[in-house]
């Protein structure tokens, strides 16, 4: 509905545009002269970018989602930016618990029903499924001539999930332009409501008498409250260097402090005896703040009709998770406006200290433990290609298809007995198609 | 063309004789006769300002001349199909050139020149065939060229050309009222303490603009001519303020089967616009918008003066008898 809207504005202004103000604020710029005073430049055109973007991992998850992207240009260089997302996710996730060679039963996370894994598969929680509407804005101008202040805020709501965030930065110019230092805060506060409430930490997964009385008291004794919150902030420095006319390097250094309830409500960890055959599943633990630090250098380089865009980010966290990311771009211009821009992401990450794929039945109970695989060791990268080419009236297309591969790989954890049969770290595969139209 | 251009470089004399009120400069640039109105009593001055504008306009042509080998447009055209350099004041025109192609729906395009070697508007029945002009077309589309602010660059297609001529001659004048105001704000307001200053008159070939009103408030009055249309249809303006510019030209045309052919060409389809006014001048605060204003209006054929009435913009008609 909102596309169709914008569609028709934007046909509105394009059936009657104010000729008069906009030629005048064109003429400006051409002739260096003040604006005239009865210039109403408010009359600038929206801009906008419209997204679909369709991303399916080979059996599990599947995400389709719209963005409708919004900008304006005010007389006194003055930015607004608006961004509607929506996302749709359907399909099946990890539960944590091992593979095993023989058929699994699982409670829901809500309580309100049961699944059963084949032996020898993942045990998937197969009920993911969820819809996202995020809105953001951002306000952006020129405080002065070297001075540029912005700030924006974001609301984003799940069925069980709600995040609000703001922010805001200060940049400031330097050696004419050539130098940009910037330095920035944001604040973020979220709340989970799982269906089912949140579960105690290592309460063990009721399974047994499922519809009984027996169960009912036993799974509402393995929970908590029904919500609970956590709280961001983010420092954010940046340096940005005109090299020469053909290079532009950015470096960022930001710090993020996190406290409150970090733990998945819906993972669970195996336990296992001494044959490797699971025995019970208890819900996950996670401590309550993580802090990281975060290191990123991005440079972009002109050629005469190509741009090589590479950047790498170094993260480590007081959760010992320590990444690398290397990313590289490089976008081919053909005279007609064309493009074409090939894209390789290589990601590599360590594992959380306390994520162990499983917990032994004879071992003491640790202070924190998750089997989520997505913070143990992991190595992903990603290959795409994507298209652009310029439409009528300075309006613009493109369409991205991209390659997901991600390889979770051992922590070390010896494995035994039946474990030795099933895969522990599986593999996943992830196609992305994304078009985008702007105007 | 060349020889037009070696003519012009003999004949860059500055001429300044006297007039009720003042003097008028005169000299040749753009192919236009061009003059500059002073009113004042002091011909020394007079005759500076009038170097100040010639220089100027000069420049201009110059620069943005297409039959000029080494002038900007010459090299973009001769370097078509690689990115050319620009400097800054180029970028500024090709800024404006890409508002006015959005601001027109892609009317308005300094690239359609190359649709001259289709269409030869000699008043005969020479109308190419659909093949010549598709053929053209491909080379043919603001769309299709590429500015690059940052590295200030510019990169169209091979075979592709541009054309500064429909903004070219406006822009001088509005250089030219902007060098002058400057000139007489520095050296002589200033100095005398005064806000009276000497108001003057720009006239390049039939594009015009004034600094203001001239002495007890007068309006100036100018006679339009229009390139092919006999002196009874001369435009009488009144101005104060402002500029005004035309667009539009009675002698080029084609006649074939008892249908005319406006030499005002569509870009989108490489054909005539059926029944544009012979002519249009349009009044605007700056001459370069009154110029693309009055080309605007003529691609809209025969709802031209519905169009300007519309955007509540003054102007002048003169259709085919």
């Amino acid at each position: 509905m909102q596309l169709i809207e914008t569609t028709e504005q934007k046909q509105k202004q394009k059936t009657k545009p104010n000729l008069k103000g906009l030629l005048t604020t064109a003429t400006c710029a051409l002739l260096g002269t003040q604006a005239h005073a009865e210039v109403n430049t408010s009359d600038d055109k929206w801009r906008f970018d419209t997204a679909i973007m369709h991303y399916n991992e080979a059996d599990r998850v599947t995400a389709t989602e719209a963005i409708i992207a919004a900008n304006k240009t005010y007389g006194n260089d003055e930015v607004l930016s608006l961004k509607l997302t929506i996302d749709a996710l359907t399909g099946a996730s990890a539960n944590g618990a091992v593979a095993q060679p023989d058929a699994q039963t699982f409670t829901r996370p809500s309580g309100n029903g049961q699944y059963i894994v084949e032996g020898g598969e993942t045990p998937l929680d197969n009920t993911f499924k969820d819809t996202r509407v995020q809105l953001t804005g951002q306000w952006t101008q020129p405080l002065s001539d070297v001075f540029t202040i912005s700030a924006g805020g974001n609301f984003s709501k799940e069925y069980d999930y709600m995040s609000i965030s703001g922010n805001t930065n200060l940049t400031r110019d330097f050696n004419q332009k050539n130098t940009t230092l910037s330095a920035g805060i944001a604040y973020a506060y979220d709340v989970i409501e799982p269906e089912g409430g949140i579960p105690k930490p290592f309460a063990e997964m009721v399974i047994a008498g499922f519809g009984s009385d027996e169960f009912d008291q036993a799974f509402a004794d393995s929970r908590l409250t029904g919500d609970d919150s956590k709280a961001t902030v983010d420092l954010l420095v940046g340096l940005t260097q005109v090299i020469n006319r053909n290079m532009i390097v950015q470096m960022n250094y930001s710090y993020s402090s996190v406290r409150g309830y970090l733990t998945d409500p819906f993972k669970v960890l195996s336990v296992v005896d001494v044959n490797g055959y699971a025995q019970s599943y208890l819900h996950e633990s996670r401590p309550d703040t993580r802090s990281k630090h975060a290191f990123y250098a991005q440079s972009k380089y002109h050629f005469g009709h190509s741009m090589l865009d590479t950047s790498y980010r170094y993260m480590t966290d007081d959760w010992e998770i320590d990444s690398h990311t290397f990313d590289v771009r490089y976008r081919v211009l053909f005279a007609s406006g064309h493009y074409l821009e090939p894209h390789l992401r290589f990601y590599s990450q360590s594992a959380a200290e306390f994520y162990q794929p499983f917990l032994q039945q004879d071992d003491v109970l640790p202070m924190y433990a998750s089997a989520d695989y997505r913070i143990g060791e992991l190595d992903t990268y990603t290959l795409g290609l994507q298209y652009g080419m310029p439409m009528d009236s300075g309006n613009s297309l493109s369409m991205r298809l991209e390659y997901y591969h991600q390889a979770p790989k051992s922590d070390g954890s010896a494995s035994f007995g039946v474990l030795n049969d099933v895969e522990l770290y599986e593999e996943l595969d992830a196609l992305i198609a994304q078009v985008t139209y702007s105007f | 063309m060349p020889s037009q251009h070696h003519q012009q470089i003999n004949t860059r004399k500055v001429s300044c004789q006297p007039r009720v009120g003042g003097f008028l400069v005169s000299f040749h640039a753009m192919a236009s006769q061009c003059e500059l109105l002073v009113d004042c009593d002091d011909q020394t001055l007079a005759q500076h300002l009038g170097k100040i504008a010639a220089t100027e306009a000069w420049r201009i042509e110059d620069k943005y001349s297409r039959y000029q080998q080494n002038s900007v447009c010459g090299q973009l055209n001769r370097h078509a199909g690689k990115p050319c350099k620009i400097d800054q004041e180029t970028l500024l025109l090709l800024n404006f050139a890409e508002q006015c192609y959005q601001l027109s729906d892609g009317l308005f395009d300094l690239t359609s020149g190359v649709l001259r070697k289709a269409w030869h508007f000699d008043g005969s029945d020479n109308v190419p065939n659909q093949t010549d002009v598709d053929a053209l077309l491909p080379f043919i589309g603001w769309s299709k060229v590429n500015i690059n602010k940052q590295l200030l660059e510019f990169t169209m297609l091979k075979s592709m050309e541009i054309d500064f001529g429909g903004i070219g001659k406006e822009y001088a004048v509005d250089r030219t009222v902007l060098l002058l105001s400057q000139w007489l704000s520095e050296n002589l307001l200033a100095k005398a303490n005064s806000n009276k200053t000497i108001p003057f008159l720009v006239n390049y070939g039939g594009d015009l603009a004034v600094n203001g009103a001239r002495a007890n408030n007068q309006a100036w009055q100018i006679g339009v001519e229009r390139s092919g249309l006999n002196q009874t249809n001369t435009t009488m303006v009144t101005m104060r303020e402002g500029a005004v510019a035309t667009s539009g030209d009675a002698h080029r045309f084609l006649l074939k089967n008892g249908h005319r052919y406006s030499h005002v060409l569509n870009v989108k389809t490489g054909w005539p616009v059926e029944n544009p006014p012979s002519a249009i001048t349009v009044a605007a605060p700056k001459c370069i918008q009154a110029g693309f204003l009055a080309t605007l209006a003529l691609l809209q054929g025969k709802e031209a003066e519905q169009f300007l009435t519309e955007q509540d913009i003054k102007f002048w008609a003169i259709r085919p008898d």
